[in-house]
């Protein structure tokens, strides 16, 4: 493996063979996810959810995008339609941009990652924060109130949450001293007799419980769901929308949605390590559970005020991320 | 194989400033500058300066530009306006230009181009090598340059706060900046 790998025409194969493997296994997994919470969101309110087509509903995402593929791609007039239509795009790559740099453990100590940069979580950071363009694009392109207020409100609330979210982390690039995303998923403590990996968010639940808000309101979603609140603004950004180009929107929507949590898993449950199950069905759980947790939330949580929304970030989130920081770094100095 | 990524992020920088000046609607501009960032952040990457390559997307991209974007947002498609402009302003620019491409010409004989002595680029650029930079030989200058910020900051948030009426009831005396001293002045004085 490692042969090819520094075999200059290997490792462009190696490269490109693990992108496709990697968008096909993403594209999956995001169809997945919005079957995943349209049934948890029907056990939740007490109805089935989708289960007519295929088994249980599982081929309910494929007839979805067919149908949405055959629709009538619509464009406003009196617009700028190259930015009706780069905004979109922005948003899909983005979303996808953010997978270059997560590693994902396989077997035993085989693990998976196109590239493994100093600055990992740095970079996820810079590519999502470039998410916000989509938004406020298309907000701005659709020629239309609602939209360009919903992506006014996603300005505002992005960059908001932005720096609760990047405060959130900083205990946890303390306590491991690196940025890079393996050496933090591989992180290891020895007290005493025990020796061997510790899950992070037993060090830092606070930074974990920031992180969980703002990631939420990073990713449009529920309780943060303002930019598209359907009742008051029809659909924000997305009213214009129809066809690919929604698609685009919403896919890029659940990619985010997996994205913030496979790094919640890296960053705060130990990445691929439990116990003896091997790491890519560990992995699998994880990330799993936490996009339970984010449906959950999304099942039971009313939307916020949106003057509650900036408070929320400003007043409270990112005070508490910067006390959690100071309060982190005095432990650390205090223990070693 | 760097050089072609260079001469690509090159150009793509220079096509970008050209679209700032000469696009006429404002977004237009604005989508230009963000591509001039994303273009000179792969030129940092180049360099092997991958932490100011994240900071500069997540700082100039991610932030300043959204704000910019908000504003034109904010204010509406307005297009700026064709006329207007200085008589001979075209052949001017042309002459400036050709003085630049000659001073920097002038400026550039005898640049002998090497790699820095010593330097390992597996540790040049991390966050490791930065924050040794910032918190030993650089400390002075980083720790002023927070003050700067947050009196900056302090500054624009009194200067935005609107001058709240008493009959109101707004905030208690001391909170409230005084009229002549800083706020918006009432609409009667305008």
């Amino acid at each position: 493996m490692t042969q090819i790998y520094n075999d200059p025409i290997g490792h462009w194969v190696v490269v490109v063979v693990a992108m496709a493997l990697l968008l096909f296994v993403v594209l999956t997994a995001t169809a997945y996810t919005v079957w995943f919470e349209r049934v948890a969101l029907g056990r939740i309110q007490r109805r089935p959810g989708p289960n007519r087509v295929g088994p249980y509903g599982l081929l309910q995402l494929a007839a979805d995008g067919v149908k949405l593929a055959f629709k009538e791609s619509f464009i406003p007039e009196k617009t700028d339609r190259i930015i009706y239509v780069l905004a979109p795009t922005i948003g899909v790559a983005a979303a996808f941009l953010a997978w270059t740099v997560i590693p994902i453990g396989l077997w035993g100590d085989l693990q998976y990652w196109i590239a493994d940069v100093n600055v990992g979580i740095l970079i996820i950071f810079a590519v999502s924060s470039l998410n916000v363009y989509a938004i406020v694009l298309g907000g701005y392109a659709s020629n239309n109130k609602y939209s360009l207020l919903g992506g006014l409100r996603s300005a505002a609330q992005l960059v908001s949450y932005e720096m609760a979210l990047g405060l959130a982390l900083v205990p946890t690039f303390m306590i491991v001293g690196s940025l890079r995303l393996r050496d933090i998923a591989g992180f290891t403590v020895s007290w005493g007799p025990y020796h061997g990996p510790i899950p992070l968010i037993l060090l830092t639940p606070l930074g974990f419980i920031i992180y969980l808000i703002s990631a939420t309101a990073e990713t449009n979603r529920t309780p943060f769901d303002l930019p598209e609140a359907e009742q008051e603004l029809i659909g924000g950004f997305l009213t214009e929308y129809s066809g690919l180009k929604f698609t685009m929107y919403y896919l890029a929507e659940y990619l985010n949605v997996i994205t913030v949590s496979t790094l919640a898993v890296l960053l705060f449950f130990g990445g691929w390590y439990l116990w003896i199950v091997p790491p890519v069905i560990a992995f699998l759980l994880k990330v799993v559970l936490v996009v339970f947790l984010y449906i959950w939330l999304r099942g039971t949580f009313p939307r916020l005020r949106y003057d509650m929304l900036m408070r929320l970030g400003w007043k409270f989130l990112l005070p508490l991320a910067i006390a959690n920081v100071v309060v982190t770094a005095i432990i650390l100095v205090a223990v070693t | 194989m760097a050089i072609a990524v260079f001469f690509i992020a090159a150009a793509v920088a220079i096509l970008g400033g050209v679209g700032v000046v000469s696009f006429h609607q404002p977004i237009r501009s604005v989508l230009s500058l963000v591509l001039v960032m994303l273009a000179l952040s792969v030129i940092f990457l180049l360099l092997g300066a991958q932490f100011v390559f994240a900071v500069q997307i997540i700082v100039y991209a991610g932030a300043v530009m959204v704000l910019f974007l908000f504003v034109i947002a904010l204010l509406g498609p307005a297009r700026e306006l064709g006329r207007g402009r200085l008589r001979y302003q075209g052949w001017a620019s042309a002459v400036f230009v050709l003085v630049l491409l000659g001073l920097m010409w002038t400026m550039l004989q005898g640049v002998q181009y090497r790699q820095p002595d010593k330097t390992d680029l597996n540790f040049f650029g991390t966050v490791q090598s930065i924050a040794v930079g910032l918190f030993t030989t650089y400390l002075y200058p980083f720790e002023l340059t927070s003050i700067l910020l947050l009196v900056a900051a302090i500054g624009a948030i009194y200067l935005s706060r609107k001058r709240i009426d008493e009959s109101e009831g707004g905030p208690a005396e001391g909170l409230r900046p005084s009229a002549g001293v800083g706020g918006n002045l009432p609409p009667h004085q305008t």
